[in-house]
């Protein structure tokens, strides 16, 4: 029922009272023109004022046209019945008249009304399209779509996001108790809300009485509370939350009601879903950005020392609150590496706490544990009981942790092929909201880049140790070359590459077998049985179509197989050479020890009488052959002390000539026919410092190689001149001569031209070793010109005395 | 025993006396004179007679002219070494048939195995003694002639061959 506006009133007692004055100007007036203007006056009151200024207006114009318009003016009582007829037929006429003002005024209001409610439901639409965030969300909703219901108060409930627990987190109008306790509550509960969200249906009880006997266990709950309306927030068939309208009196909930109610949770649960989804896209993108960032910091430097401290700068305030790194040690301690708050202060605080907390190793949650077990943790909600545990019974640490106001935590391990790195921890304190999934995940995934960078600094510092250890193998000697455990070559230094001939640049990466020379062999021969070294083997390997000898040991480790090569073709022909030695030692010594052996059993034949030149021959033989075989005793003893280094050096001053001559005197004792030997000496020649004995010998030496070389017979030439500070004595043949490259190997020990003697050509293999180190100890030196079938010049220098 | 005088016989005499079917020859092929010698004054006085080569092709030469009842043969020969003249001798189907005994200094296994393989009936180690050698040489010759040469290769007796020697 409406209540008449003043206008109404006015126009209700004023219009009749107006025509009535027609009554003081007029002595007759018409009573037909009276009526129509009162219905006039009733019509104007019934519009400005309702029905019930409409019917004052009427009693007033019935009776103003009795008593004044209706003859007997001035009198109530009507003259005959036609005029009361006419009166009453006016009073109907009015009073209809006042009806029907009543009912358009009626309309009129509703349209208004659905106008003005239409406009609210406007003005919540449009706060919720601004909103941006769930709060602008939740605080359109409790003050525009409150007043929209029309309601006293309201409340938002938002299902958790494990669909268990209704969660209050907007609400306006009501009495601070009224929540306490009901901050959030199981959707499984018998609440209206519950029941709303469950059901996905709205719940309407127009009087308290109503929703009590629906929900008897929050009977009295709400206080004041007469009408409620709950609804289910709905996105995409599903309840996301729901909302509750209380309203002060007893109400009604008709169509039109439930509608609007319908329509404001409808766009409410629209807005949450489209802020969620906005949120969700921001913080992928904020998530993203950061990740991006981190990834570009990672891979900006390979000191991960320094850039961990800055990827935890970097993690502070968006992603965290506090971010820590923490590293285990080589010796499995964990070492603090960085912190990171926004607060300088703080950190220094934070840092002077992990000194005075260490973490200890073996701790049941936190960083030691998320190491040792390589696993996440994740405390979306910390609670106190969280706290207490972590305290482990430390009242100051436990004070100090709940000071900090820790709502959330991740701690993610650092693991980099299946080895834990250490740990980066995030913690929010109640300023930031709490972590998820999704942050656990990008946790994760951050921690999965950090360790991958932390191990590659690990691999790069190692590949440049490997290198320094590389560029070693470059400048040893040895070979050594490194195969993987699929027997392809994972690195070969220069000597290795050299030694099998192969070009080290091409062979890396290639299998051994393929592209080394003879690996079939080494690999065959070096292998040592399981569970067993064995030492370097000798082999020979066909390299360049030459052997070459190489000594192999082959060593296992971990990743592949290292085998060491050394190229030991030389000692090997020094080896041969010594061997050959001893043949021809043995040979040379067996030879006139047989002659001497024969000769002196044969003359001691009891049985054969000799003619006494016979006797002599033999003689002569055994005294040849003995004086022989002292001489190659002598030159074996004497080898033996050059090795040794004992031979004495008599230094002093003498005449070369003199000594070459008596050298030339001796040997032309016992010349082959068709040999002769011519001196060209220089008069005038400087006397030379040296050992007189050693220099005979030398010459001696040569003197008896060209004579041996020289099997068909010709001229020996000793040629002695000056050069420089030296004299020069060349000794020529016109022999067998000596191939170009042989002509260094014939001062080595032991080498011989022809171990197989088959040019004729008997001896130790000594004589030019012992030349060679005569000379050389009498500060000269010694050298050949010479070639094959031209015959040779030895060369002996002797320094001057002076 | 009666005394005798050694006669020392060349090539040609040696020519001269081919008359005598009876006697045996021997070629002593050595490029040391006086281990020829030794053999020559030592197997004379078995009434043995000797042909000297101081080298291989000498040797080859007399061997293939002269058709010896046997061959000292050293190893080490200026031309041709020992090796290469038993082989040629091994050869030539003039010559295959006498029988070579190794005369020495080389004291290997690897050379004593060779000889084996190349067929000898001997392998003599310098030093040696020149006084056994004629009993060798008829011992050798003897049973050559008695077609016995396979199984005293086989047998490989102790006065023919040294105890085994060592590699270098």
């Amino acid at each position: 029922m409406r209540s008449s506006t003043a206008l109404g009133w006015a126009a209700a007692i004023l219009a009749p009272a107006l025509v009535s004055l027609a009554d003081l100007f007029s002595n007759r007036p018409s009573t037909q023109l009276a009526g129509f203007l009162l219905l006039l006056a009733v019509a104007l009151a019934a519009y400005l004022g309702g029905f019930a200024a409409g019917l004052v207006a009427t009693l007033l114009a019935t009776f103003s046209l009795d008593f004044f318009f209706t003859p007997p003016r001035h009198e109530l009582v009507p003259t005959n019945s036609d005029q009361t007829a006419g009166v009453a037929l006016f009073f109907a006429v009015a009073i209809l008249i006042s009806q029907l003002f009543e009912r358009r005024r009626d309309v009129q209001y509703q349209a208004q009304a659905a106008t003005a409610r239409a406009n609210r439901l406007q003005a919540v639409t449009a706060r919720l399209a601004e909103a941006l965030t769930p709060q602008q969300v939740l605080d359109a909703i409790v003050t525009e779509g409150i007043e929209a219901a029309e309601a006293r108060a309201g409340a938002i409930g938002l299902l958790s996001p494990d669909g268990e627990t209704v969660v209050i987190v907007a609400a306006r109008g009501y009495e601070r108790q009224v929540f306490v306790g009901w901050e959030n509550f199981p959707v499984a509960g018998d609440t209206p809300m519950a029941a709303a969200i469950r059901e996905t249906r709205p719940f309407f009880f127009s009087t308290s009485a109503e929703r009590d006997e629906a929900f008897p266990s929050i009977a009295g709950l709400g206080g004041a509370s007469h009408a409620l309306a709950i609804l289910p927030l709905i996105v995409e068939g599903r309840a996301i939350g729901g909302i509750a309208f209380t309203f002060p009196t007893e109400v009604d909930f008709d169509l039109e009601r439930r509608a609007l109610k319908t329509t404001l949770a409808q766009q409410a649960a629209q807005a949450l879903d489209r802020v969620r989804l906005y949120e969700t896209e921001r913080a992928l993108r904020q998530r993203m950005t950061f990740l991006a960032d981190a990834s570009e910091l990672l891979g900006s430097s390979l000191d991960y020392e320094s850039t961990l401290a800055q990827l935890a700068r970097l993690a502070v305030p968006n992603m965290a609150t506090w971010c820590s790194v923490d590293m285990l040690g080589p010796d499995g301690s964990i070492q603090r590496l960085a912190v990171a708050h926004e607060d300088p202060e703080r950190v220094a605080w934070a840092e002077r706490l992990s000194v005075e907390y260490p973490p200890d190793p073996d701790a049941p949650m936190g960083v030691p544990n998320v190491i040792r077990t390589m696993t996440a943790e994740f405390v979306p909600e910390i609670s106190d009981e969280v706290l207490v545990e972590a305290a482990q019974g430390d009242q100051r640490l436990l004070k100090i942790v709940r000071e900090l106001g820790l709502r959330s935590a991740i701690t993610v391990p650092l693991v980099a092929r299946g080895r834990a790195l250490g740990a980066l921890s995030l913690i929010r304190d109640e300023t930031a909201p709490h972590y998820t999934e999704l942050d656990l995940d990008l946790a994760s995934e951050l921690a999965r880049r950090a360790a991958s960078a932390v191990d590659n600094a690990g691999l790069y510092r190692e590949a440049e140790r490997r290198g320094d250890a590389s560029r070693a193998l470059a400048h040893v000697d040895d070979g050594v070359v490194l195969l993987d455990e699929e027997g392809a070559v994972v690195s070969i230094n220069p000597a290795a590459a050299r030694i099998l001939g192969v070009d080290d640049s091409k062979v890396v990466g290639e299998g051994a077998r393929e592209a080394l020379p003879g690996w079939a062999l080494i690999e065959e021969n070096a292998r040592p049985e399981p569970g067993q070294t064995r030492g370097p083997v000798m082999l020979p390997l066909l390299v360049d179509e030459a052997e070459r000898w190489v000594s192999v040991s082959e060593v296992e480790f971990g990743d592949g197989i290292v085998y060491a090569l050394r190229d030991v073709t030389e000692e090997r022909l020094l080896e041969r050479a010594r061997s050959d030695f001893v043949a021809t030692a043995s040979h040379e010594l067996r030879t006139p020890l047989a002659a001497v052996l024969g000769a002196v059993k044969t003359l001691r034949r009891k049985d054969v009488t000799f003619e006494p030149e016979q006797r002599e021959a033999l003689m002569e033989m055994i005294d040849r052959e003995a004086e022989r075989l002292s001489g190659i005793v002598g030159q074996l003893l004497l080898a033996g002390q050059l090795d040794a280094g004992r031979l004495p050096v008599d230094l002093d001053q003498f005449d070369p000539v003199e000594v070459t001559r008596s050298v030339v005197d001796s040997a032309e004792l016992h010349l082959p026919t068709g040999v002769e030997l011519r001196v060209l000496a220089q008069e005038e020649l400087p006397p030379v410092a040296g050992d007189a004995n050693q220099l005979r010998q030398v010459l001696a030496n040569l003197l008896d190689n060209a004579i041996k070389y020289s099997p068909q017979g010709g001229d020996i030439e000793l040629r002695l001149d000056r050069n420089g500070g030296f004299a020069r004595i060349e000794v020529t043949d016109r022999g067998l001569g000596i191939p170009r490259d042989e002509h260094e190997r014939i001062f080595e020990k032991f080498y011989r031209l022809d171990p197989a003697l088959t040019r004729g050509v008997n001896g130790t293999g000594l004589g030019l070793y012992i030349s060679k180190e005569l000379v050389e100890r009498m500060n000269g030196r010694i050298s050949v010109r010479s070639e094959p079938g031209r015959g040779s010049t030895f060369v002996v220098e002797v320094p001057l005395a002076d | 025993m009666r005394p005798y005088t050694a006669r020392i016989l060349t090539a040609d005499s040696a020519k001269a006396e081919a008359s005598q079917p009876s006697r045996v020859r021997v070629l002593v092929a050595d490029d040391e004179a006086p281990i020829r010698l030794l053999c020559q004054v030592n197997l004379a006085v078995a009434g043995i007679d000797v042909l000297q080569a101081e080298d291989g092709e000498k040797a080859l030469d007399l061997a293939r002219s002269e058709a010896p009842d046997l061959v000292l043969l050293d190893l080490m020969m200026p031309r041709l070494d020992g090796w290469t003249v038993a082989e040629a001798l091994a050869r030539d189907e003039r010559t295959s048939g006498i029988p070579i005994v190794f005369l020495t200094a080389r004291a290997t296994a690897a050379d004593r195995r060779r000889a084996e393989e190349l067929g000898a009936l001997g392998y003599v180690l310098k030093p040696f003694d020149p006084v056994r050698l004629a009993p060798l040489v008829a011992e050798v010759v003897g049973r050559c002639e008695r077609g016995e040469a396979d199984e005293l290769q086989k047998e490989r007796p102790a006065d023919l061959w040294p105890a085994e020697l060592a590699d270098a």
